[in-house]
């Protein structure tokens, strides 16, 4: 969407002159990675924005969407990867076998996954209209 | 150009109902609800630490509780407030709120927020389990500093499960952090540029690509103190120290301003339309939150100052900054209620009363941002009352603010005002009696963390007012839990717009449909677009 990078990378390159600064003045290598850490990170979420659409570098308002999208109303899958990977870290404090239930419940949960996702893409192309029918008579 | 609703899209796949469909559901605004109800009731549960605490500390040489269950209470307050209640509560606010704000049909990654917010539960489920095992809940400080939180000093389970449900949570949160700044970026409505998105969302999204950012240094540092706890023994020496401890504040000082950004919004939002006018200052204050949110992740180590392993000069200078954005915001809240038409309803006086509150704990704050001065203060009760003053008397202030502003959208029902304003002149009275005091005591040397202390000439009388005061501030949460009560049972209803909003969450039922809006959205063309439908301005004289 036209523009969602741009402050990303603008405090990115804040948090950049900020870590210059730590590092001329400080020279702390834990205090200048921990900026790097965080700026690394604002700076790949900016990065996948704009992979997936150009728009996300261009300034204005977005404009009309007139692309159909499908929407899910309720995730079992999402709730299981949650709770799958909870019960992982509990297993690593409290109970080994939890460790391992936890992994299989994540195996299902993924699998579960992509049924639903599966189903929101065929949701989606169902609604699409036929590019035929659109094109304008000549 | 007139922004128009998107098109009806179809709901795919799994249909369930009751529990499992609240509990499953990848609506944003149920997750936002269920996050803030869960909040809610682990600030509940923080809130009865506090008052064991506070009665423990009451008198001199009180035995209420053992020292042990003290280290407890106190650690347990502050990871519950600050992990489970004012963090996740400002997510759930941007959960709930921003896509209403953006136009948007919902969440960028519903799913993916969904698995947050289960991550996130169970995180605080598993730290507050902690209190079930044999040796008692984690005992190390919200902060859990090595050595003491080592496997040598702190022992057992208990503390196992704390700095687990820490990682979970934290875990939780940046993932849902993440997703509502996905959202900003890839879900506005057409029209909805970057400068018409309103005060409330930009706080938000600065809140949260701090989150993105800082809360990352905490699971690294938790997953490594896991380690340690095991015999990984990776703090050790006094560096060792002095790296957990740039680690934890790389997070643990940028948290506190997502714990006041989104509050600081929320106020903001009620001061505009309770003075019927626009935000002043609008592009001023987005650069400022901007900046203001990048500064406050480079003045952590202000918490080490005693430590001597860390450059003060570099954290005094950029602390000391941070005064220049925050006096815009200040600036930019008074020159808004200038000459407006106010309505002093409870939501704009709790918001006028978080700017009042907060500023005692951000005056103090430039005192603690003093090397010289923080020397003199350093763990003692004057840091609980500055830290307090901001979390409790400012971001729980503007979070009320919030909530009788936003109640009637999220329920369709009005709260009650007298109660409302009843509520909020216990919270000031409670408040005050409670931390206002501690700045004497902290100046007169009583350290914080202690479980008992002797008789010494005023601490008694000051610790007793303050036990006072937290029981008062317990009867002002009451009487909200008891005005959402009333309110819900004999509702009376708001309708979609009861306080003439600015902003697109009004231009929707209350509560909003499952996909948002239902009519055509109106033309956006700043960030207050109902303001411009009602005044009819002339098209193009703002951007």
């Amino acid at each position: 969407m036209r523009g969602g990078a741009i402050p990303l990378l603008a405090w990115a390159t804040l948090l950049v002159i900020l870590m210059a600064a730590n590092w001329i003045w400080t020279g702390d290598s834990v205090q200048v990675g921990s900026f790097a850490l965080a700026a690394g990170l604002v700076y790949a979420l900016a990065a996948w924005l704009v992979a997936w659409d150009r728009q996300a570098l261009k300034m204005g308002p977005p404009p009309p969407d007139d692309e159909p999208e499908a929407v899910s109303e309720a995730s079992l899958a999402a709730v299981m990867v949650g709770l799958s990977i909870a019960c992982i870290g509990f297993g690593l404090v409290w109970a080994g076998f939890l460790i391992y239930f936890g992994a299989g419940v994540l195996a299902l949960a993924l699998g579960r996954l992509v049924l639903e996702l599966r189903a929101e893409l065929a949701a989606r192309d169902a609604l699409k209209p036929n590019d035929a029918m659109q094109e304008p008579p000549r | 150009m007139s922004a128009t609703a998107p098109a009806t899209a179809p709901r795919t796949h799994l249909r369930l109902s009751g529990w499992v469909g609240a509990a499953t559901s990848t609506d944003h605004k149920r997750i936002g609800l269920n996050l803030g109800l869960c909040s809610l009731a682990f600030f509940l549960l923080g809130g009865v630490f506090a008052l064991l605490m506070r009665s423990q500390i009451a008198q001199p040489n009180e035995r209420f509780v053992s020292d042990n269950t003290y280290n407890q209470l106190f650690t347990m307050h502050g990871s519950t407030m600050i992990y489970l209640f004012v963090t996740p509560m400002a997510i759930a606010l941007a959960i709930y709120l921003v896509p209403l704000q953006l136009g948007a049909t919902g969440m960028a990654a519903p799913r993916l927020t969904l698995t947050g917010f289960w991550v996130w539960l169970s995180g605080g489920l598993i730290m507050e389990c902690s209190w079930l095992t044999a040796d008692g809940a984690g005992r190390a400080g919200w902060f859990s500093y090595t050595p003491l939180s080592n496997g040598t000093n702190t022992p057992g389970v208990g503390q196992d499960l704390w700095v687990m449900g820490v990682l979970l949570a934290a875990i939780g949160m940046w993932v849902m952090g993440a997703c509502v700044v996905a959202t900003i970026a890839r879900r506005r409505a057409p029209g909805m540029s970057l400068l018409r998105m309103p005060v409330f969302t930009w706080t938000e999204l600065a809140s949260m690509l701090m989150v993105v950012g800082a809360f990352p240094a905490l699971i690294v540092v938790m997953a490594l103190l896991f380690i340690d706890r095991h015999g990984g023994h990776v703090f050790t020496g006094f560096n060792g120290t002095i790296d957990y401890q740039d680690l934890f504040w790389f997070f643990g000082h940028p948290v506190v301003y997502v714990m006041f950004f989104p509050y600081l919004g929320a106020a903001a939002e009620t001061i505009a339309v309770c003075s019927h006018k626009r935000w002043f200052g609008y592009t001023a204050f987005v650069a400022s939150i901007m900046l203001f949110a990048a500064l406050s992740m480079s003045v952590w180590a202000h918490h080490m100052f005693v430590t001597g392993g860390v450059t003060n000069q570099y954290f005094a200078f950029t602390s000391t900054a941070l005064i220049v954005p925050a006096g815009i915001e200040y600036f930019d809240a008074i020159a808004t209620m200038v000459r407006g038409s106010l309505v002093l309803r409870a939501s704009m006086l709790f918001a006028i009363t978080f700017f009042i509150q907060f500023l005692i704990g951000g005056l103090t704050g430039v005192f603690v941002a003093s090397p010289v001065l923080d020397y003199h203060v350093n763990n003692s009760y004057f840091v609980i009352a500055h830290f307090h003053y901001t979390l409790f008397a400012g971001s729980v202030f503007g979070f009320f603010a919030g909530v009788y502003h936003w109640f009637p959208k999220v329920t369709g029902a009005l709260l009650r005002e007298r109660l409302g304003k009843l509520q909020l002149a216990i919270l000031i009275v409670g408040t005050n009696m409670t931390f206002f005091p501690m700045f004497f005591l902290g100046e007169d040397g009583m350290p914080r963390r202690i479980s008992r202390y002797p008789t010494h000439p005023s601490w008694g009388t000051l610790n007793l007012v303050e036990s006072v005061g937290a029981g008062i501030i317990a009867l002002g949460v009451l009487t909200f839990l008891i005005n959402v009560f009333v309110s819900l049972r004999r509702r009376v209803p708001g309708g979609p717009d009861p306080w003439l909003g600015h902003t697109l969450e009004w231009a929707t039922p209350s509560p909003p449909p499952p996909l948002n809006f239902e009519t055509p959205l109106p033309p956006i063309r700043s960030y207050a677009p109902l303001l411009d439908l009602r005044r009819r301005e002339p098209e193009g004289s703002r951007s």
